[in-house]
């Protein structure tokens, strides 16, 4: 579904280049959860803002079904976000001035969607989500994991195929963030949505069925979690944390 | 760090945060010190008698200024405490106490205002040089330029600004004082409710304040002082009533019709309207009070004028005009004396007016306008007097045919007695209509040239006809000084104390002395205020625009990321905009427009040529108050779209 190749991505002026994201090559297929781990400054967000067209790559290319984005025009990039992608941020990223349902019907209202069906549509999925019964309040009067789900919401109520999350769990607690990860595994288990996932949280990371580990913008080693269980693919996240070094306490 | 350095780099950040606010406060203190150098201005003062009264109205006029650029201070202030309560809060964290937080913001407000003052008094200066160049181009007096610094206006306008500025901040600093640190840190995020949550109680204030605003408003056109009070009273309750019920209702309107909320922009639109909905309702409705009282006060003031340019062009043709009802021979006599040893005439002449047999024009006039007669028959001039008038008012000659009659008038008379036909009987003659002339021609008050009109007739027909009155127009060298007149006014009084009929006497340069006078007294004021108004009101939304760039900016980034067009976006951007600003000057054009031309209506007749002229002067009234506003539209929206929607963005 989605194929990187071998993508760069330089910062800075001609005296004082930084090489954010260095020849980073990977496939994700339609229906993966894939997590994308590294210590702060490692290029996760880099990729995934590339990824999600936000920003540009100097060098390779990024294939979403077989579709070059580099060579899509303002326009098309517009739609191509709103038709295909979903995101879910960290700070979620929720309009204060709208209620939950507003919010996750404004993916639909950008979409063109037919406002009849609006309604419908959202309730279905925040009952999917668990969170129906807080559907008229503003984001301000819900809990961080309410905000997270109406995000999670709004990221695929359209359709939309890649679900791209920028270190949802940041800013919840444990209990919130467990609950968050096991919407997400359902969102990609029952629902058939393809998942990629930033986060330097090897707890958060060991939900997904693959994870990419980058080191100073390189692709350093990579997981799949088979038929392994969660706490023991968990470990083995942790092992390779190891081997990156100096950042331990940084991911746990 | 300092408190006081903290205090001047926040002032200069607000300055730039603020610049509209800064402006309209540097223009509000430059038109208030213009004016104030007006009221102690004794060069203009002597210009006329009735100037007299000048300082009195201007002082009157700035103490509603005061009040309505401290509410514009009041609010900002207030409003710039809410915007920045996270900022104050976490001063508060970190140790420095309520009343320093207080004195900070205290302090920087001052150095604000103190800058804007400054800078006020220096443009007020420029602006006082207009109005007094204006004034003395009334009264025909040669403007020289001199840079005059009037201390008394300096200290005036400081005393002005020094109440509204000492009032706005003693009431925030109360504020800060009694907040809490949680209270100022989360102050910013909320969402504000409907000020009327029932809907029962919405509808009803809804239909009254529709109700109020229309009985309000045929309340002002009845002209009636009492009535107007009242009427002026309902207009405000419609306004308050209608945008707080109506912005109340949006959210329950769309709530329950979600199709309409989803379709198109609406969504992004309603809600950040209604975000605001509080004080929204209260704003909207006091911007629009205050629009409202600027087409008032600009159409009023464009009337006056419209009234004045007319009187005086009206009054007389002649630099001098003495009429008298006497028919004795010398009752010119004590005049013409006085006349010959004090004033240089240029040409001379007397003449009478003579009276007609019937009424018959004077009828066709009462039936088909606003025209209210002086005279129970038509009054009649001879052609020969009427040519030699002419010549000696330098108009183009023009000739009679025997068996003929013309007729002079009043311009806004003139389609009506072009349309009339019918042969004129006089003394056995029977004359024929020969066409219609409207120059100026001293006919607007009973005993000129006719009240309105004169038919001229050939001199045969008019031998044995009476005599109405008599008259003696003469045209001067000199405009006829003001002590001249006065002196003419004296012999034509003692005249009258020795049992003989009133005379009426004009002279051209009084009658413009004293329309400069009433101009000068009734429309700067009413300029002044219309211009304060505008832009006090126009300040404010802008404001609220430009202060919420950082909230739009964050919701179009958010958007921009969700897939929607930049062309979309714009759309949004503008259609939100647009809302905002044509809102609240909707109900002032139904209430000022038909004030206008009511006002205009009431009007001596012929005061205004016709309704094309009070259209007119309704047009360039709305004109001038719109290309004041769309100044304040166009900055807000270029200056939002820079912020919000910046290039680069695909």
């Amino acid at each position: 579904m989605l194929h990187v190749e071998n993508i760069e991505k330089y910062y800075g002026s001609r005296n004082n280049v930084t090489k954010a994201l260095d020849r980073i090559s990977f496939d994700v297929a339609k229906g993966e959860f894939i997590s994308i781990m590294g210590a702060s400054g490692s290029g996760k967000t880099t990729l995934l803002n590339c990824i999600s067209t936000i920003d540009t790559v100097s060098a390779g290319r990024i294939l979403l079904d077989g579709e070059n984005i580099a060579e899509l025009s303002d326009r098309q990039l517009a739609r191509f976000r709103r038709e295909r992608l979903g995101f879910v941020f960290q700070d979620f990223n929720l309009l204060d001035t709208l209620t939950l349902e507003e919010n996750i019907g404004l993916a639909l209202t950008i979409n063109h969607a037919d406002p009849q069906t609006v309604k419908t549509k959202v309730r279905e999925a925040a009952e999917q989500l668990g969170i129906q019964e807080t559907l008229d309040k503003f984001p301000y009067q819900v809990s961080g994991g309410q905000k997270q789900r109406a995000a999670c919401a709004r990221a695929m109520v359209a359709g939309q195929s890649l679900i791209l999350a920028d270190e949802p769990t940041g800013a919840l607690d444990s209990g919130a963030s467990k609950n968050l990860l096991e919407i997400m595994t359902r969102m990609n288990r029952d629902m058939g949505a393809t998942i990629l996932m930033v986060t330097h949280d090897a707890y958060s990371a060991s939900y997904a069925s693959r994870v990419l580990f980058l080191k100073d913008g390189r692709l350093f080693n990579e997981l799949i979690r088979a038929d392994r269980t969660r706490p023991v693919f968990y470990h083995e996240i942790l092992d390779v944390l190891a081997l990156l070094g100096g950042d331990i306490s940084d991911v746990i | 760090m300092t408190l006081s350095k903290l205090s001047l780099r926040n002032a200069r950040r607000q300055a730039r945060d603020y610049l509209v606010y800064f402006v309209t406060i540097i223009m509000a203190a430059a038109l208030v010190y213009a004016f104030n150098g007006l009221v102690f201005s004794r060069e203009l003062r002597r210009l006329g008698t009735m100037m007299d009264s000048l300082p009195l109205v201007i002082v009157l006029t700035s103490i509603v200024v005061v009040c309505i650029v401290g509410w514009l201070v009041q609010y900002t202030t207030a409003f710039m405490l809410a915007r920045r309560s996270r900022e104050l809060g976490t001063y508060i964290l970190i140790g420095l106490e309520h009343r320093q937080v207080a004195g900070l913001f205290f302090l920087e407000n001052l150095a604000v205002g103190t800058a804007a003052l400054a800078l006020g008094t220096v443009l007020g200066n420029l602006l006082f040089q207009a109005l007094r160049a204006v004034t003395l181009s009334l009264f025909h007096v040669p403007y020289v330029f001199g840079f005059s610094f009037s201390l008394k206006a300096v200290g005036l306008t400081l005393f002005y600004f020094a109440l509204i500025y000492l009032f706005a901040l003693f009431r925030c600093h109360r504020r800060i004082q009694s907040m809490k640190i949680c209270g100022l840190i989360a102050y910013d995020r909320q969402n504000e409710r409907e000020v009327i949550r029932k809907k029962r109680g919405r509808q009803k204030i809804f239909i009254a304040s529709i109700l109020s605003g229309l009985i309000g408003t045929l309340l002002l056109l009845l002209r009636h002082l009492p009535a107007g009070i009242l009427g002026a009273a309902l207009i405000i309750f419609f306004l308050y009533g209608f945008f707080i019920s109506f912005s109340s209702g949006v959210p329950s309107y769309f709530e329950k019709r979600p199709e309409k909320k989803y379709k198109n922009g609406v969504l992004l639109i309603f809600r950040t309207l209604s975000a605001k909905l509080a004080t929204m309702g209260v704003v909207m409705a006091t911007i629009s009070l205050l629009f409202t009282a600027t087409l008032i006060s600009e159409g009023s003031g464009m009337l006056f004028n419209a009234l004045f340019q007319s009187r005086s062009e009206q009054t007389t043709c002649y630099d001098l005009f003495i009429a008298s009802s006497s028919l004795e021979e010398d009752h010119f006599e004590d005049y013409l004396a006085y006349i010959d040893r004090n004033i240089s005439v240029r040409e001379s002449m007397r003449y009478d007016i003579y009276q007609g047999e019937d009424q018959q024009v004077t009828d066709h006039i009462g039936a088909a306008a606003d025209y209210w007669s002086c005279f129970d028959y038509d009054t009649l001039m001879k052609a020969s007097d009427y040519a030699a008038l002419r010549s000696m008012l330098g108009y183009p000659e023009i000739s009679l045919g025997p068996g003929q009659y013309r007729v002079h008038c009043m311009p806004y008379l003139a389609k009506i007695l072009k349309e009339y036909s019918l042969p004129l009987s006089v003394n056995r003659h029977t004359l024929a209509p020969a066409g219609v002339s409207t120059e100026s021609f001293t006919q607007s008050l009973w005993d000129g040239n006719g009240r309105g009109f004169i038919l001229v007739v050939p001199d045969e027909v008019l031998v044995s006809c009476p005599v109405s009155h008599s008259i003696y127009a003469a045209m001067t060298d000199e405009p006829v000084s003001a002590g001249q007149f006065q002196a003419l006014c004296q012999i034509r009084d003692e005249k009258d104390t020795a049992g003989g009929s009133y005379d009426t006497l004009f002279s051209k340069a009084a009658a413009e002395a004293e329309s400069a006078s009433m101009y000068a007294v009734i429309v700067f004021p009413l300029y002044y205020l219309a211009l304060v108004l505008t832009m006090v009101a126009a300040t404010i939304l802008t404001i609220q625009q430009l202060s919420e760039s950082d909230r739009y900016r964050r919701q179009f980034e958010l958007l921009r990321k969700l897939g929607m067009d930049r062309r979309e976006m714009k759309q949004v951007l503008f259609r939100q905009f647009a809302i905002f600003y044509i809102m609240p000057a909707l109900p002032p054009l139904f209430i000022g427009i038909p004030f206008i031309l009511s006002l205009g209506g009431a009007f001596d007749p012929g005061t205004l040529s016709g309704p094309a002229h009070l259209l007119m002067t309704t047009g360039s009234a709305l004109g001038s108050f719109f290309s004041i506003y769309l100044v304040y539209i166009l900055t807000a929206y270029a200056s939002l779209k820079r912020n919000v929607l910046p290039e680069p963005y695909g």
